[in-house]
């Protein structure tokens, strides 16, 4: 009982993370149509890049976070510049298989600045765990859920509440009606991808920490969980990826728990397959609000 | 002096050309109604007058400005404002939020909650779905919301591109009478229309576009007395 409430626990600090990951691949794919698979290797050149910071100076770790979320942000403007700008009316396929040689060059990047496989990377918090009667929390997981909880409720206020959002929902809800009411659709492409990314640089940055380490894998891991949790969630909704994230984090805990670390991935991408071959009705509609 | 002025006006997709020098004006302060049969370029020309499609050739001159071939919002931000066809309003967000979306480029928040204020006097009917999703309207209040999104960007001219589509008779009316409304207030329209009953009610020019040429231009009574006209758009039957 104690160990299924701790799966629990720990399945959901994972899938927070997960959650900010798939919230970042929604707002992409929300307003452009598009699949971004270089949206993880973004993240993860970002985490390099706080690294190389960190082990060429004495930089604390709000600067660290900084400068991961700054990189991740500029490394994807540069995705959307170079894959989904000049294929904004043509072919989907092309834009997606454009991102997929970013991603090759990102992590070539990433190993030429930086060519071990493994770095060390700064712990959030060196001290023990929290303990809670039989149940133990890292501070680490508790940071990771207070910045997810944050992330939302920022990206909430931006689309809801601020002049922006209309733009960003007007987009994602009619392009064609959304330039005839003045919107510039270019621009709200652009800072959309910008905001998806410093989601995305975050998210990184406190698994990062959590991991304790970077590696050139990274940037796989985050764009499977995240194309993952966003489409258990359902295509292009933004409560749905955060509902994908942490039912994905829960399911990887259990499994990892139940049948072990191999079983892991497998269960995740079977239940994928099973939702897709059902056609369940939220995984078939698309809608962004 | 014409508000709008289109000279010798090539839109083409691909290789097709389906504006084949288009020239016509508008006079502010006017309603001026552009006829035509499905696949003449009449969506085609609202569209390259609004910046979504760029004209091969040719000039589309907007108070004293060549806005041919410009981007779509910095179009809206001179003053031109275009009602689509089929309307376009976005259903996932609200009367309220569609009405927001359409004063975007302004920045003076007080004076867009007094034109929301002003939008709803001239159609009660949005007043009472402020909060419902546009989706959830049915098709005479989602005219009346596309219009009242276009006229959001207090345009100077405002095109419609076949307002009375798939409506009911009686919403056709009540659109028109919004049409005339509006040219009482000083507004200046260039409206397309299949309709050219409802429409020989409230324009002061027509122009005809076949093929992707203009092949009239005149006044409703020219118009009324056209016999080829009059068989094709009015029907035989009347005199």
């Amino acid at each position: 009982m104690i160990d299924l409430a701790q799966n629990t626990l720990d399945g959901l600090f994972l899938g927070s993370s997960y959650a900010m990951l798939a919230l970042g691949f929604t707002l992409i794919f929300g307003v452009l149509r598009r699949v971004n698979l270089a949206y993880g290797p973004a993240i993860m050149l970002g985490c390099y890049a706080a690294t190389w910071v960190h082990l060429n100076s004495g930089a604390g770790l709000l600067a660290l976070a900084a400068v991961a979320v700054l990189c991740t942000t500029l490394a994807g403007a540069y995705v959307e510049r170079l894959c989904f700008a000049p294929h904004r009316q043509g072919s989907a396929i092309a834009a997606m298989v454009a991102s997929f040689a970013l991603w090759m060059q990102l992590e070539e990047l990433a190993t030429l600045a930086l060519p071990r496989h493994i770095y060390p990377f700064p712990p959030l918090h060196g001290g023990t765990p929290l303990e809670f009667g039989a149940l133990t929390l890292r501070v680490e997981s508790l940071v990771m859920l207070g910045a997810a909880v944050a992330a939302c409720a920022a990206l909430w206020w931006i689309l809801y509440r601020a002049r922006f959002g209309i733009a960003v929902r007007a987009v994602i809800d009619q392009p064609g009606a959304a330039q005839l009411a003045g919107i510039s659709v270019p621009r709200t492409f652009m800072l959309t991808f910008a905001m998806a990314s410093a989601i995305g640089g975050l998210a990184g940055f406190l698994v990062a920490a959590s991991h304790e380490q970077v590696t050139p894998m990274l940037g796989m891991m985050f764009t499977l969980k995240g194309l993952l949790a966003m489409m258990l969630g359902g295509l292009g909704s933004l409560p749905g990826a955060v509902a994908g994230g942490l039912a994905l984090g829960l399911l990887e805990a259990h499994s990892q728990w139940f049948l072990g670390p191999q079983a892991r991935d497998l269960i995740a991408y079977a239940l994928l397959f099973i939702l897709l071959a059902a056609r369940v009705p939220w995984m078939t509609t698309r809608s962004a609000s | 002096m014409s508000l709008l002025g289109v000279e010798d006006v090539f839109t083409a997709y691909g290789k097709i050309e389906a504006l084949k020098g288009v020239s016509l004006e508008v006079a502010p302060g006017s309603i001026t109604c552009l006829l035509g049969p499905n696949g003449a370029g009449k969506t085609t020309l609202m569209m390259s007058i609004a910046g979504i499609l760029k004209p091969k050739r040719g000039r589309i001159v907007f108070d004293g400005t060549d806005i041919a071939g410009r981007a779509p919002h910095a179009i809206v931000g001179r003053g031109v404002a275009l009602v689509p066809e089929n309307r376009l309003v976005f259903p996932g967000m609200s009367v309220r939020e569609n009405l927001l979306a359409g004063a975007y480029q302004r920045g003076d928040k007080a004076a867009i909650e007094e034109d929301i204020e002003r939008m709803f006097g001239r159609f009660p009917r949005l007043k009472e779905r402020a909060a419902q999703f546009a989706g959830t309207l049915s098709g005479g209040e989602q005219q009346m919301l596309a219009v009242a999104r276009a006229l959001m960007s207090r345009p100077k001219l405002l095109l419609m591109d076949e307002p009375s589509l798939g409506l009911a008779p009686l919403v056709v009316e009540e659109i028109f009478r919004i049409v005339a409304d509006l040219h009482k207030d000083g507004a200046t329209i260039f409206l397309v229309e299949q309709n050219a009953h409802m429409a020989l009610k409230v324009a002061h020019h027509f122009y005809l576009i076949e093929q992707g040429r203009i092949s009239f231009s005149g006044t409703p009574g020219a118009l009324a007395e056209d016999e080829v006209i009059r068989r094709a758009y009015l029907g035989s039957s009347r005199a």
